[in-house]
């Protein structure tokens, strides 16, 4: 069965286009600057073959045209027809309460997803365009909705609620979600599979380390705890937003700087982060090559940034009672060794002995970082979100 | 070999008409500006027409000067300013208006630069390159649509919009239609307005909209306060501030909208309504002939100095110099 997979972004649309019969990837690519000058689409064929397209892409349903378009055509295509592609799966970022797991998309789904765009207005409109133009463009091709947020519905209300009156959570769903849940599962999962064991024996904390970062304690399986909450600026420190902040510290900014919401919201969200400390960039090895040549806060940003992770491992090995394993996946997390070995320093209290020679330089691989005395196992994970969202999809359009 | 991305088309293509909208702008003052950076902030290509190639030159600077002001306030990133510079086209040419889906006049009636048309005059000259189905909007406050709107072949096309500063800030947008209005016209400039992120208040016909009626009084008002000597400037503002929960008080906001556009708001709705209420008041009279025009040339009802507030301590005979 071949599966097309979307993942809907504010002015963008990546896809992969599968073949479940042994996951292959037959091509995939991405679609940028939609409704913004200087609109492309980039397509990368299996076989190597690449192309890049570039003209007007006005809205989603256009973008996702084209994307058929390009999957269908003679010289860059992978299949003959758009029958050949028997299911669509949407990346959704906010789930709310009312996905707990993957489902198949019907009109009950959508209206119960326009309740919750409220809850991330950012991203889940856009990936509700992707899913109105296939259902206008392939409507007789099931679909399925994969939520960021639903691999997190398992943690209990002593973990998600936060400390706010109890009227809030009550009128507007005020509480912590979390988010890279495909990611978050996919990796725990591969790597009990790794360690030959069953994810249900095992207590995982999985380091998801992109653009955006989140950390998870995974208790035999399921979600117990994750640093992003209610949006994804809570938590780690990333690119360009702030993580855990004193709320009061900002009313406090907001007064002095007479700042509204919408500044505000940029401020945490933009400005802040890697950037905001190190005054470099948001992009991690920018700020390492500045750090190299001393420059003192892209140090002090990477120490930032490492230490909050650390810290966050230390709290869930406590709130699991024991850890087993770490894993690290996520750009930063997969390839960035440095931060790496500078995270697993002084672990030896949890007998956790991280193997910094073996470490030195590994980008991308599945391997485990520890030396076999270790009790504790450290792994990198490269995360595949498509692949998880295709089999959810070939799982639902099945039954 | 370039392969052209309209080769990929599925045959069902469904362009949607709706999203491909470009805006042109005739005028790019202060007003100008803020639409031309809030409608390039929505991801729409905008092109605007000034008098001379210096004027297209100085409205770029302080384009980019409003969008760096912006930043340091957090409200938006080097990479926004990048983007919506790159939308925007400025020209001296009213053919460069040729493709545009709307066109925005938002000249400045109370500096006149030599050569510069009128409204009406403007307006014509845009018909003449414009398509038929182009729709043509007036940001002026006080001036009903149907008296531009008289001056064009098409007159269904025209529409009052009223654009409130600070633009990219403020919620809503007033829409002004006229007798001769058109449903789709209307259609198109609610959506257009949606586009844009802001919500929209239909008005039928009035000159000076709800916003212009209601603050011109509330600031006459507040003169006469003053005036008679009730109270302060500041005193004044923070009773309408903190006791009706309002941004701005009314000495504030004049300073604001600058006391030259605001005699002409209030000369516009004297005229139309002849009620005296709108009249402005003696004090804002003898402010605009001594240059206090507000924020922009430093001093209003307050002195203004790096972008700061400062009250005035001397008497209101002397317009409150010491």
């Amino acid at each position: 069965m071949k599966i097309l997979v979307i993942n809907c972004g504010s002015s963008s649309i990546k896809y992969q286009l599968f073949d479940m019969t042994n996951e292959d990837v037959l091509a995939k690519g991405i679609v940028e600057k939609i409704g913004l000058n200087g609109s492309f689409l980039k397509n990368e064929r299996a076989d190597g073959d690449k192309v890049t397209l570039n003209g007007n892409i006005y809205d989603h349903q256009q973008g996702i045209e084209y994307v058929l378009g390009v999957l269908t055509s003679e010289r860059h295509g992978s299949i003959k027809n758009l029958d050949e592609i028997q299911a669509v799966g949407h990346r959704v970022v906010h789930g709310g309460e009312a996905f707990k797991s993957s489902v198949r998309i019907t009109q009950e789904v959508i209206d119960k997803m326009e309740e919750v765009a409220e809850l991330a207005p950012l991203h889940n409109p856009p990936n509700l365009k992707g899913i109105y133009a296939v259902s206008s463009l392939m409507p007789n091709v099931p679909q399925a909705g994969a939520f960021d947020t639903a691999f997190h519905q398992s943690m209990t209300p002593e973990s998600y609620m936060y400390a706010i009156p109890y009227t809030l959570y009550a009128k507007y769903g005020i509480r912590r979600y979390g988010f890279h849940g495909s990611s978050h599962r996919f990796v725990s999962q591969r790597a009990a599979e790794l360690m030959g064991k069953k994810v249900e024996e095992l207590k995982i904390i999985t380091c998801h380390l992109g653009n955006g970062a989140s950390i998870a304690a995974v208790k035999h399986g399921l979600s117990i705890d994750t640093s992003m909450g209610l949006t994804p600026v809570e938590g780690l420190m990333m690119g360009t937003r702030c993580g855990d902040l004193d709320v009061g510290a900002l009313a406090y900014i907001m007064s002095k700087e007479s700042i509204n919401l919408s500044a505000t919201n940029t401020l945490v969200n933009k400005h802040s982060g890697m950037l905001g400390i190190s005054g470099v960039s948001s992009d991690m090895r920018e700020v390492e090559a500045a750090a190299a040549e001393g420059n003192q806060r892209a140090i002090l940003s990477l120490r930032m940034y490492e230490y909050r992770i650390k810290k966050y491992i230390g709290a869930y090995t406590a709130a699991m009672g024991g850890v087993d394993a770490i894993v690290f996946t996520g750009g930063i997390g997969e390839n960035a060794d440095q931060t790496r070995a500078n995270i697993m320093k002084d672990f030896e209290y949890l007998n956790l002995d991280f193997d910094f020679e073996k470490n030195k330089g590994v980008r991308g691989a599945e391997i485990d970082l520890t030396k076999p005395t270790s009790k504790v196992k450290v792994w990198i994970v490269p995360t595949n979100e498509e692949l998880v969202i295709a089999r959810d999809t070939l799982e639902i359009v099945s039954q | 070999m370039t392969e052209l991305l309209e080769d990929y088309a599925l045959n069902k293509s469904l362009k949607s008409k709706t999203a491909n909208i470009k805006a042109g702008l005739v005028g790019c003052g202060s007003m100008g500006q803020e639409i031309a950076i809030l409608i390039s902030k929505s991801g729409i290509d905008l092109t605007f027409i000034e008098v001379s190639e210096e004027k297209v030159e100085q409205a770029f600077a302080a384009i980019g000067e409003q969008i760096d002001h912006i930043i340091s306030h957090w409200g938006m990133t080097s990479g926004d300013k990048r983007a919506i510079l790159s939308r925007i086209k400025g020209s001296v040419n009213f053919e460069d208006l040729a493709d545009c889906s709307l066109v925005i006049e938002a000249i400045n009636t109370t500096k006149w630069i030599p050569n510069q048309p009128t409204r009406k005059e403007v307006f014509k000259k845009i018909e003449e390159v414009v398509s038929d189905d182009c729709i043509m909007i007036s940001n002026a406050s006080t001036i009903v649509i149907s008296d531009l709107a008289v001056v064009l072949n098409k007159p269904y096309r025209a529409v009052g919009v009223h654009f409130i500063s600070p633009t990219l800030d403020t919620k809503i947008i007033e829409i002004n239609r006229c007798r001769n209005t058109s449903n789709d016209s209307i259609e198109f400039v609610n959506r257009f307005v949606r586009m844009l992120g802001k919500e929209t208040i239909n008005i039928y016909g009035s000159p000076g909209n709800i916003s212009t009626r209601i603050i011109v009084p509330m600031i006459n008002e507040a003169c006469g306060l003053l005036m008679e000597g009730v109270s302060t400037v500041a005193q004044i503002d923070k009773t309408m501030m903190d006791g009706y929960g309002m941004q701005r008080g009314p000495f504030t906001m004049a300073d604001h909208i600058g006391l030259d556009k605001l005699t002409k708001w209030m000369e516009g709705l004297y005229n139309e309504y002849g009620d005296k209420r709108y009249k402005s008041s003696p004090i804002i009279r003898r402010m605009v002939r001594a240059g206090i025009l507000g924020i922009k040339t430093g001093e209003g009802f307050y002195f203004y100095k790096n972008g700061k507030q400062y009250e005035k301590k001397g008497s209101i005979s002397h317009l409150g110099q010491q």
